[in-house]
């Protein structure tokens, strides 16, 4: 679709970042909780993702081109309003497409790899889906085509969002200017992202611009008394590759050959739904949380 | 695939290799935490928020921990530097097998299938009642 991949200029960064992180963590010039086993799963399953991708890419790459040729309009490549255009709408896209990846089963299925390691560090950025594909969330820019920005510019855009979200998944970093941190997503607003704190669960979707989060009322402050806690709401209890990729496909799968009656629940309910409410939402966590923050007797925030 | 891609894809594992081992070199002196009674208690509270604990047992290794709340076995069991909890009948666990001092439960769940916890004296007298 294009030969200019923002991903594959980046990665060299990627490699070298990830070095000198784990490095000046070791001589403790800043923080970071690196751990061999989760750090090679991370790095291994981001290797793996570029070729599963490949298993959808000729669909994805198809369906482009196919709404192109139908687009509304003609939108010039060498326009720099075009640019200003497709980075402000790829960003709104994105975030429907993150925030449906973590409210509707089927799609967190695809997801839920990424937030599943318990540390946060540059290299979880790399912890990428092998299912994404499949899960067909590349359909969410199509309307892009369709307005009429040429696939390889949305194609362009969607690999710019992907490099500016990789050097936020740091605790190296505190806290950026103000201003800085109203308008982009920072590390701050994306350690939020990856906690499993009820407070901060399913906050701050952004992928450059946090605008979305406050726009949508799903923007969560960083809290100095809540420090984050990473990973899963029940962490995933093995370092298999296989099953960190696909568990909550064949948990799914489980639970709709168990109940097929109540497969659309299953599938397309919120992570945590079931038919009689055995399991938890985030929303009911959530609500459960601040009814004991409501009687003070909330657990120990960090412990 | 063309070969400009397997290349691409050899020198990115290669890569990885290299940053897997200068993790492993990084981390090689630090030791994990281990549980007593007070943290794993902390721990429980954060992962089981709504539950009282009727009892509990540290493994002899501290590297895991299993309370009794009613009717259910509240266990904790380490991966790598982190912790994981899952919820299982209290029957389970008394029920579960043990060999070398090791007491194995499986959880039946995809996404944590068992912990082997080091619990010699298992299962406890006191809860034997």
């Amino acid at each position: 679709m294009s030969s200019f991949d923002p991903v594959t200029l980046a990665t060299p960064f990627f490699i070298l970042t990830v070095i000198l992180e784990v490095v000046l963590a070791r001589f403790g010039k800043l923080k970071a909780n690196y751990e061999t086993a989760d750090t090679a799963l991370s790095l291994t399953m981001g290797l793996i993702s570029g070729t599963a991708e490949l298993l959808t890419a000729g669909a994805s790459f198809a369906a482009a081109i196919w709404v192109y040729h139908h687009r509304l309009f003609t939108i010039p490549m060498t326009a720099p309003w075009a640019w200003i255009a497709v980075f402000f709408l790829e960003d709104l896209t994105y975030y429907w497409f993150h925030r449906l990846s973590h409210e509707r089963r089927f799609w967190w299925a695809a997801h839920v790899n990424h937030h599943s390691s318990q540390h946060y560090n540059l290299s979880t950025a790399l912890r990428q889906t092998w299912t994404g594909g499949v899960a067909g969330t590349w359909a969410l820019w199509l309307p892009l085509s369709f307005l009429g920005f040429p696939p390889a510019m949305v194609a362009i855009q969607k690999g710019v969002s992907l490099v500016y979200q990789y050097w936020i998944h740091t605790e190296a970093i505190a806290r950026l200017p103000r201003w800085f941190e109203a308008v982009f997503n920072t590390p701050s607003h994306h350690r939020v992202h990856h906690a499993r704190n009820p407070l901060y669960l399913d906050r701050n979707y952004a992928g450059i611009l946090i605008i979305w989060d406050r726009l949508f009322g799903t923007f969560q402050r960083e809290l100095d008394d809540e420090a984050c806690r990473y990973g899963l709401v029940h962490n995933i209890g093995t370092f298999n590759i296989v099953r960190v990729a696909f568990h909550e496909w064949i948990a799914m799968a489980q639970d709709v050959l168990r109940q097929p009656r109540h497969v659309l629940g299953w599938v397309f309910g919120p992570p945590g739904w079931t038919p009689d409410g055995s399991r938890e939402t985030s929303a009911m966590l959530k609500a459960q949380w601040r009814a004991r923050q409501d009687r003070g007797a909330a657990g120990p925030a960090n412990p | 695939m063309t070969a400009a891609y397997l290349v691409k894809f050899a020198i990115s594992a290669i890569a990885v290799a290299m940053m897997v081992a200068i993790t492993a070199w990084a981390t090689r002196a630090r030791s994990p935490a281990l549980l007593d009674e007070t943290s794993a208690r902390r721990w429980l509270a954060v992962e089981f928020p709504n539950r009282a604990l009727d009892g509990l047992w540290i493994a002899d290794d501290a590297n895991g921990a299993i309370a009794r709340s009613g009717d259910d076995a509240l266990v904790l069991s380490r991966l790598g530097a982190g912790w994981v909890a899952r919820q299982v009948a209290w029957s389970q666990v008394m029920a579960a097998p043990t060999s070398n001092g090791r007491l194995d439960i499986h959880f039946g769940d995809v996404t944590a299938p068992r912990a082997v916890l080091a619990l010699n004296s298992w299962p406890p007298q006191e809860a034997m009642g």
